[in-house]
This record gives C-alpha cells, sequence and structure tokens, in this order.
C-alpha cells in the first residue's frame, strides 16, 4: 500500500510557487532599481530591499523543487519572510524617516496589496499540511 | 501608453481569471479554451511590448520610472505562457488558480505600465 505523497509544488503549492515567483521578480526588479539608481539616499533600506528580493527566490525556487531539504530551505526563507516584514512593517511606521522610499516590506507591503505579509502565513500553513511526509522520506 | 490597448489588456485578463475561477469551481482542467484565451492576451502583451520598446525614450521622470516601464512591458509577455505551462502540469483544479494568479498579476502590471505613461509623458 503506498501512501500519497504530497510535494510542495502540487495542489496549492502550485499557486503559492506562481505567487512567490511573481513576489520575486518584483522584489528583484525593484531593488536592482534602487541600488543602481539612487543607493546613497538609504543604503540599510534598499539592502533590505534586495534581502527581500534574495529571501523570495530561495523561497520560490524551494518551494517550486518540492524535495525533502528544500522543504526545510523554504521553512527557513518563509520564516525570514515573516520576521522581516513584521519587523521593517512596523519599524517604517514608527520611525519613517528610516525608510525615504518605500521597500517590498516597508508599511507591511501595503504597496503590494499586502501580499508580502499574507504569502509568509499561507507559506507556512502549506508547509505544515506538506510537513509530515515530506520528513517522513 | 496607448489607452484602447490597455483596456483591451484589461478585459483579456478578467476573461481568462474569469474563466480559470469558473473551470475551478467545475472541477475542470486546463483545455483549448483557456489556452485560447492565454493567447489573445500573450498576442496582446507582445504588441504592448513593441510599443513599450518604441515609447520608452518618451518617458521622463528619470532613469527609475524608464527602467520600470521597459521592465514590466518586456516582462509580461513571459507570464501566460509560464502560468500555462504550469497549469498543464498540475492536474488539479489549482491548476486554474495559477492561471487566475497570473491574469491577475498582468492586469496590475498593465496598470502600473499606463500610471507611468500618464505620469511622465
Amino acid at each position: 500500500m503506498s501512501e500519497e505523497r504530497v510535494s510542495t509544488r502540487s495542489g496549492p503549492g502550485v499557486v503559492l510557487v506562481a505567487v512567490y515567483a511573481v513576489m520575486a521578480l518584483a522584489a528583484t526588479g525593484r531593488s536592482v532599481l534602487q541600488i543602481t539608481e539612487y543607493f546613497s539616499r538609504a543604503p540599510v533600506a534598499y539592502l533590505l530591499s534586495a534581502l527581500a528580493a534574495v529571501i523570495y527566490i530561495v523561497a520560490t525556487v524551494a518551494l517550486a523543487r518540492g524535495s525533502r531539504t528544500s522543504w526545510r530551505v523554504a521553512l527557513a526563507a518563509i520564516l525570514i519572510e515573516l520576521v522581516g516584514v513584521l519587523v521593517i512593517g512596523l519599524v517604517s511606521y514608527l520611525v519613517p524617516e528610516a525608510f525615504p522610499d518605500k521597500t517590498v516590506w516597508s508599511h507591511f507591503g501595503s504597496g503590494y496589496g499586502y501580499v508580502p505579509l499574507v504569502l509568509p502565513v499561507l507559506g507556512l500553513l502549506w508547509l505544515r499540511r506538506t510537513r509530515t511526509t515530506a520528513q517522513r522520506r | 501608453m496607448l489607452f484602447p490597448l490597455t483596456v483591451a489588456l484589461y478585459a483579456a485578463s478578467a476573461v481568462l481569471a474569469a474563466m480559470a475561477g469558473w473551470y475551478a469551481w467545475r472541477d475542470r482542467l486546463i483545455d483549448d479554451r483557456v489556452l485560447l484565451v492565454a493567447g489573445l492576451l500573450e498576442v496582446g502583451l507582445l504588441v504592448q511590448a513593441v510599443v513599450v520598446l518604441v515609447s520608452v525614450g518618451d518617458v521622463g521622470g528619470g532613469g527609475a520610472e524608464k527602467a520600470t516601464y521597459a521592465a514590466y512591458g518586456l516582462t509580461l509577455p513571459f507570464v501566460p505562457p509560464a502560468v500555462a505551462f504550469l497549469a498543464i502540469k498540475e492536474k488539479t483544479r489549482w491548476a486554474m488558480g495559477v492561471v487566475a494568479a497570473g491574469a491577475f498579476a498582468v492586469a496590475i502590471m498593465t496598470g502600473r505600465l499606463q500610471q507611468i505613461w500618464d505620469l511622465h509623458v
């Protein structure tokens, strides 16, 4: 009797991969622009933008691979993502002068329809759903 | 940006998203009709990419706006094929979720192009 294997890239996961890919693209584009065009204006904010872009790329690839190792990589990336959007979101409200220009995570991702805030939560729920099968293999 | 083209692209992506929702509801997989609408959207996006390439010189407001304009215009035509590929591989109703998400992304990015055009040309 073989048990059905739930990979992170099947079912709802494929939608998650697609949305992560879009976010990875948007965040990468934005951070490349910010760093090449006006880095001196807010180096810290723009480096965080670049970090966000890297996290989205890692999460996209890890979810799309759907192996046991990549499940763990995805978990780490999505946890960093959640902490990032919460911390940067909060700081951008408390210390607005630290963020003269918008980043993906500032104001809890309001510039992106709050997708950056919702996405890690959905990602973690999905990883929990796929955990047992992924761990067992 | 050509306003009629933007409206046509909005309409095509709305139809595609609505079809995807309907198919997901009925638990149907991707078929020729969905691919036809995605194909029409793709043609529109290719036309838009050409328009963007021709008009990118007219965009004012600094290099960043110009670069965003060009990047969005050239990235958009890759969305429908990528979405169709994922949807064909995925044999559950979630395939249609990918199509809907892709159609939504196309609408948003097209809106952004129009916005840059309105603000800076």
